[in-house]
């Protein structure tokens, strides 16, 4: 059976749990664009010296758009992306390979739990950013330094999730599974592991975001190739425009890698969505 | 609608599909490789080929050369850009508070000591003398210090000229924050140094290897410029860059596949002595002109205050003065010491680092217009190496920001007429064969065609009796080879030179007397630096000369081209230990 969210009784503009059609949701999306992009024009338009943000600070968003031939083509804008999504997906990956052992099996075994559970709380609340010295002793100004940094950030992210992934798996389910005769092992892989996979999804979805905040922090060494590579010589010695540019580019890429994991999630696990 | 069994197949079949996707992949595929430089273009990464040839040539503006000190005869205010709109800089009139952001570096003492520390204070020169007071700021980032300036929250922004060069274009882009540059603080003096692995003996040997440096800062600036007087292209190294300079000196320690690095003191000077196989290829103890610290006022600011500009430059040469006390100068340095979180000892042992540049060295930085180092060669230099690196577009007019108009007028008061140019590093005579003992930092071809059998670089054209036409050159480019030489020598202010002359040997056992060969090559490097010595007021004895004949040809597998081998090569070689 199925439960609807109770009509509401409020009339008026704002009504609590409103069903809103998909026209709807996207016009209220667009809004605050609109608006921050009407106020973006508003403080940058006329001659330099009378708009309300000077040039030197926040180009107007004509001047963004106008950049982007210079910066895809002088500055390699689509190689550069190339690097930087390489750079993330290999961190990624990197992270994932450690964490999800890990996190699996501080789920389902309370003493692996509490042996790994202080690292993860300290990683937790680690400034992520003074990492960067200690990869670059550890793994040299290369490839490596930037892919293992990441791997890093990505790792201190994602074990709290699996392990709440596993951890979430309602008991009823072991408890029928060890009724049916199931191995500890078979409680971990037919049981936990399955219930939880959407959950884990979930997590390396949102996991997967997290890569392109620190993108700038991982291109820090080295500097020269990437997105962050760009940011970084841009802020040193412009065009300004390009920062913004690049800025409103990452964003870009995240939400649309992110739309994908979605839909790679709906089709990986249709029954996550499904109402029980 | 379901297919049934009588109707005939329509469409493909199965082989015809899996042809016709390939046939359209093929084609995407096509597109996309034939669109490559469109889809995915390589940008301009500074790895293009450098003309070396174009290298620190310059229009040949001057060739009578007759002059050592040759005054700039504009007004500054008429090339500055006029400052439009309504100021936008904080300011309270009634404090009257300059904000004047510096970073951790040596060369700021003068100014600490004209201060009294780092906050406002009214008991400072500027002050007293001036009526306004400084709030020297640390601000170590220079992109968070260009940012203060850009915003009007710093009146000031520092840095070395060859960051101006780089910050200027965006800056200029409000008349306002357009950066008016007043002072020079000092020169950097093994402030900045090379430190190498291996087996490098000089610049040369970087071909093939991995540098790593900080981008966009004073580094980056000194590494190209030496690669380009070496004859080196860029792009024959491998570059690695980093943020900070502190970084660069980590990543070469903790790498062992970087060759080189470029950093400050005192880690380039730490690394040798922790770290085995390295050490330093050179400083800016020997380029000590390649480097200068100075200082830009927002044009707005220094359009509403120009007495306050004024004070400023005043007070910064007040406290060289002050310096020269050595209670003071303890002083200052425990007010430096304050100001960065640092113990006294630390600030002291900087000392080396820098050379302050008091009046007289300023008066030749910014107004003798044949001073081989001064700020418009110095700007055209960095401009030079960016502009072919590919990393500024539409770079600045060197007079676009320099302003002398303050030294000028404080050069017609007399004011700091006691403060004489000390930066003339002194040399003694020495040969050719003790300094070519030790191998030199850098060398660079030059030619200058000679006329035949002649050692005069200003040698005019002949017409076909023999005789010399009357106000020409038979090598136009002698100026401006000059130049570029000058401007080399200029930068290495404190090392020496060893200029060695070669002559072609199409004469070679035509009974032509080996002697006279010989002496003819030596007259040839002779006369370069005569002409270098009498146009840009170098001490002679920075020169030493050598005449190889033809015993050295170009390429020696093709010694007959004689073209290839009239020519003078000019060697760099470290200050002598004293």
């Amino acid at each position: 059976m199925t439960t609807e969210a109770p009509q509401s009784v409020h009339s008026g503009l704002l009504r609590i749990r409103e069903k809103l059609p998909a026209w709807k949701t996207w016009l209220l999306g667009l809004v605050p664009v609109v608006v921050l992009l009407g106020v973006w024009t508003l403080a940058t338009t006329g001659a330099a010296e009378e708009r309300m943000i000077s040039p030197t600070i926040l180009p107007s968003p004509g001047e963004v758009v106008a950049s982007f031939g210079q910066l895809w083509f002088d500055r390699a804008l689509t190689r550069n992306l190339g690097v930087s999504l390489t750079r993330v997906v290999e961190g990624f990956l990197l992270a994932f390979a450690v964490s999800f052992p890990l996190g699996l099996l501080m789920g389902a075994f309370t003493k692996v739990k509490a042996a790994f559970t202080p690292l993860t709380v300290f990683g937790a609340y680690l400034p992520i950013p003074t990492l960067v010295p200690l990869t670059l002793s550890l793994f040299g100004t290369g490839e490596l330094q930037k892919v293992m940094f990441l791997a890093l950030a990505f790792s201190i992210y994602l074990v709290p999730l699996f392990v709440a992934a596993v951890d979430t798996v309602d008991d009823t389910y072991l408890k029928t599974a060890y009724t049916l005769g199931a191995t500890r092992w078979d409680a971990v892989r037919r049981v936990l592991l399955p219930v939880a996979w959407p959950d884990i999804w979930q997590a390396m979805r949102l996991g997967f975001g997290v890569g392109w905040s620190y993108i700038l922090l991982a291109e820090m060494v080295d500097v020269g190739r990437g997105l962050g590579g760009i940011i970084i010589t841009s802020q040193r010695r412009g065009p300004r425009e390009h920062i913004y540019l690049v800025l409103v580019i990452i964003v870009a890429v995240a939400f649309l890698t992110d739309k994908l994991w979605a839909a790679a999630g709906r089709w990986l696990f249709p029954y996550r969505d499904q109402k029980r | 609608m379901a297919q049934t069994e009588d109707q005939p197949k329509v469409g493909p079949t199965a082989l015809g599909k899996l042809v016709l996707f390939l046939f359209v992949l093929a084609c995407l595929g096509g597109a996309a490789f034939y669109f490559r430089d469109l889809i995915a273009p390589g940008g301009r990464d500074g790895s293009q080929q450098v003309d070396l040839d174009q290298f620190q040539r310059v229009e040949a503006q001057d060739t009578q050369g007759i002059t050592t000190v040759n005054e700039y005869q504009y007004v500054p205010g008429e090339k500055l850009p006029p400052v439009k709109g309504v100021s936008a800089y904080k300011w309270d009139p009634q404090q009257k508070v300059v904000n004047f952001p510096i970073n951790v570096w040596i060369g700021w003492l003068p100014i600490v000591a004209a201060n009294g520390g780092f906050a406002p204070n009214p008991e400072s020169i500027f002050a007293k003398k001036h009526g306004f007071q400084v709030n020297l700021r640390l601000i170590d980032d220079p992109v968070v210090a260009r940012d203060a300036f850009a915003s009007g929250d710093s009146h000031v922004l520092w840095g070395t000229l060859d960051m101006m060069v780089l910050f200027a274009p965006d800056l200029m882009k409000d008349s306002r924050s357009a950066p008016r540059i007043y002072q020079q603080v000092d020169w950097s003096s093994g402030g900045d140094g090379i430190v190498i692995r291996g087996n490098i003996g000089s610049v040369a040997d970087l071909k093939g290897k991995t540098i790593v440096y900080a981008q966009n800062s004073p580094s980056q600036y000194f590494i190209n410029n030496l690669l380009l007087n070496a004859g080196v292209q860029p792009s024959d190294v491998n570059h690695k860059y980093t943020a900070t300079a502190f970084e660069a000196a980590a990543a070469f320690v903790a790498d062992r596949s970087i060759d080189a690095c470029v950093s400050w003191a005192p880690d380039i000077y730490n690394i040798p002595d922790k770290v085995t196989g390295t050490r330093i290829l050179t400083t800016t103890a020997e380029a000590n002109k390649l480097i200068a610290d100075v200082w830009a006022a927002r044009a707005d600011f220094a359009n509403d205050h120009p007495e306050i500009i004024k004070g400023l430059v005043a007070g910064i040469f007040d406290g060289m003065d002050r310096l020269k006390d050595p209670a003071q100068r303890e002083m200052a340095y425990q007010w430096m010491a304050d100001g960065y979180g640092m113990q006294a000892d630390e600030v002291r042992a900087m000392a080396q680092d820098a050379h302050s540049t008091n009046f007289g060295e300023n008066k030749a930085f910014f107004l003798n217009a044949n001073d081989p180092a001064n700020f418009e060669r110095t700007w055209k230099n960095v401009t030079f190496v960016y502009r072919e690196l590919g990393l500024i577009d539409t770079p600045v007019r060197f007079d676009e920001v320099m302003d002398f108009s303050i030294i000028q007028e404080l050069d017609r008061a007399g004011t700091f007429a006691h403060q004489k140019d000390e930066s003339r590093s002194t040399f003694a005579p020495t040969s050719y064969k003790k300094v070519a003992a030790e191998s030199p930092i850098l060398t660079q071809t030059i030619r200058i065609n000679f006329y035949p059998n002649s050692a005069n670089v200003f040698e005019p054209e002949h017409d076909e009796m023999g005789k010399p036409i009357p106000n020409t050159l038979y090598d136009p480019s002698v100026a401006a080879t000059l130049e570029k030489v000058a401007r080399l020598v200029g930068q290495y202010e404190r090392a020496v030179v060893a200029v060695v002359g070669h002559t072609d040997s199409s004469m070679r056992g035509k009974g032509t007397r080996y002697e006279d060969v010989k002496g003819l090559s030596m007259d040839r490097a002779d006369a370069v630096r005569q002409a270098l010595v009498k146009k840009y007021d170098f001490d002679p004895n920075k020169f030493t000369i050598e005449g190889m004949a033809w015993d050295e040809p170009a390429n020696p597998d093709d010694p007959s081209n004689h073209a290839l081998n009239r020519r003078v090569e000019i060697s760099v070689y470290p200050p002598e230990a004293k």
